[in-house]
């Protein structure tokens, strides 16, 4: 008799347990959330009209294709050859004005990297892999690659680096030389645009937390 | 028009469209609506309020969501108080012959936004009349025109966001960027974003970081991360609101009705991140310097006496643009996207690097977690 209640009891619990759990609509986690939601995937929103005043080029590494802003008719005077009309050997030693002056390299140090690391003084319309293969303008984010290879895994995935202008689809993101100088890569040391004298003087007064 | 109406419509004579109801000159407003109750008497309204009882609440919108509630004298008075002031200035300004169209018209903007139910049970139909008010008597109130809208959220989509703390270098760009964007009052300078200034080696010790910071970044020895509403996927803020003025929306957004927010604060107490914030003062911005493209639940302007917070740029995101704190920080350190998309780079940061959230033992699920490189 006394096994036959117990029986019940675990009867009761058992179906209690089992509706309990979970409602419709309802997770234990966000990651249950977005396993169950995420499939099948029809999102229809779409960047594109945010994109169109952007000149950009499709490019496909490893397993990630995507938008990148297009860089050569960014640069002022691209193409170089247009001065470079001889190898840079050559024209070093001739009076003619000096162009790049204002270029200081701080990238590396001087043992490591000097100008003839990325640019080629027999071909300067392309920059210059550490094979002396030739890299397009374009493409300069393969000659970054070649050093900062866990920076490039990121930015492919997308952890590193920011976005041309949404989130929706199709996925446009800036390519290095969009945030970082490439003679002089590091961020500097600058003032907090922001700060809150309010917050301040609450602070004097002690009504802070 | 006025019969799927939830609240008792004034016709002030401004709306052309409408037949007039007549009700001018005798001193008492006729409802045009085939509510169950004709007139608008104080008596009625005391009856309504305190004959019905609470749990019907959540069945109830516009009209019967204000008065017919359980709830005592004091509060009934105060809700009669003001709601017959504003008739009586209805009535009054309709019946005068001095007062111009205008005038009128605000009237009957401010009768039907003060009967207006709440934004989370309107249909499509009312969110559109509600946004076209607003617009109409910020244009009748300030001659400038601004443009709102009642965007709901899009399928399929579930906003996340990534903060990589290895990046950020405390700039502050992204808050001066939210504070532009979200019409936040100059005033008390209110921020939904901190960037706490912590101390290399000492892990996350919010009492001994630093949120107001003025010297160079990145100072020696720190690192830097930002905090702001993390759109909860099992919001404590939002089950404490006593008026369901803050709700989760489909995308997971968490967003509030500014009008139906009665300012107690409870939601503020609740959440164990410090995301929300209360306007104390009347929320000011220099009119060349407001944003005019406005979302109802979104940066539209408040008023004292409400809550408001971070809500991932509802303005912005559900139109496919990033937030403007993400577009805004020069490090690349935040990163905003679709959950629920296996292929956006939020989904990436979430699969492939080592990521975490704040408290996240309390079961609140953000939406918001934190990495390194």
């Amino acid at each position: 008799m006394k096994n036959k209640t117990l029986t019940y009891y675990f009867i009761v619990l058992f179906i209690l347990g089992f509706y309990s759990c979970k409602e419709e609509g309802e997770y234990h986690s966000i990651s249950d959330k977005i396993e169950a939601e995420g499939k099948p995937y029809h999102g229809k929103l779409s960047s594109d009209p945010l994109l169109v005043d952007s000149e950009l080029i499709t490019i496909t590494e490893g397993e990630h294709t995507f938008l990148i802003p297009e860089r050569k008719g960014q640069i002022k005077s691209f193409a170089c050859t247009e001065c470079h009309t001889r190898p840079v050997a050559q024209m070093k030693n001739s009076d003619a004005q000096k162009a790049h002056w204002d270029i200081k390299l701080n990238h590396a140090n001087s043992e490591v990297m000097n100008c003839a690391t990325c640019h080629n003084g027999n071909d300067m319309n392309n920059l210059n892999a550490l094979t002396g293969q030739n890299i397009d303008f374009n493409l300069s984010y393969k000659l970054c690659a070649q050093c900062h290879f866990s920076q490039f895994e990121d930015w492919k995935g997308g952890a590193h680096g920011k976005k041309v202008a949404g989130w929706a689809p199709p996925r446009a993101s800036m390519t290095c030389v969009n945030c970082h100088n490439p003679h002089s890569p590091g961020f500097e040391k600058r003032w907090p645009v922001q700060f809150n004298t309010q917050t301040l003087e609450e602070r004097k007064e002690g009504l802070d937390h | 028009m006025s019969v799927s109406k939830k609240w008792y419509s004034l016709d002030l004579g401004s709306n052309k469209k409408k037949e007039s109801s007549g009700s001018c000159g005798c001193g008492k407003a006729q409802g045009s609506c085939n509510s169950q109750k004709e007139e608008l008497s104080a008596d009625e309204f005391y009856e309504a309020a305190i004959n019905a009882s609470i749990g019907e609440e959540r069945h109830r919108d516009g009209f019967e969501q204000v008065f017919d509630v359980k709830m005592d004298r004091r509060t009934a008075f105060r809700k009669l108080t003001a709601s017959l002031l504003i008739g009586a200035g209805a009535v009054s300004t309709s019946c005068s012959v001095i007062v111009d169209d205008e005038t009128k018209e605000k009237a009957q903007i401010d009768w039907e936004e003060q009967f207006k139910g709440n934004y989370k049970l309107m249909t499509d139909d009312e969110k559109q009349s509600t946004i076209n008010r607003l617009m109409r008597s910020y244009e009748l109130r300030t001659g400038k025109n601004i443009s709102m809208t009642a965007e709901n959220a899009a399928e399929d989509v579930l906003f996340g966001y990534a903060f990589n703390i290895s990046k950020c270098q405390g700039y502050m760009n992204c808050v001066t960027a939210c504070v532009e964007e979200n019409n936040q009052d100059r005033n008390s300078q209110m921020q939904y974003i901190r960037i706490h200034e912590m101390k290399d080696g000492e892990g996350f010790k919010f009492d001994k970081a630093d949120d107001n910071y003025y010297h160079e970044v990145p100072a020696e020895g720190h690192f830097y991360m930002g905090t702001q509403c993390f759109h909860c996927d099992n919001p404590p803020c939002v089950e404490v609101c006593p008026v369901q003025a803050t709700w989760k929306e489909e995308d997971g957004l968490v967003v509030i009705d500014y009008d139906w927010c009665v300012g107690c604060r409870y939601c503020m107490a609740a959440c164990p991140y410090d995301g929300r914030r209360f306007n104390w003062s009347k929320p000011e911005v220099p009119e060349n310097e407001i944003n005019k493209n406005q979302h109802y639940l979104g940066n539209r302007m408040r008023k004292k006496g409400v809550m408001e917070k971070c809500t991932f740029c509802v303005q912005r995101t559900r139109k496919g643009k990033n937030p403007a704190c993400a577009e805004a920080c020069p490090t690349g350190a935040r990163i905003f996207g679709n959950l629920l998309d296996p292929n956006s780079t939020i989904r990436w940061v979430l699969e492939n690097k080592k990521v975490f959230r704040l408290k996240e033992d309390l079961g609140t699920e953000p939406k918001f977690w934190y990495f390194m490189d």
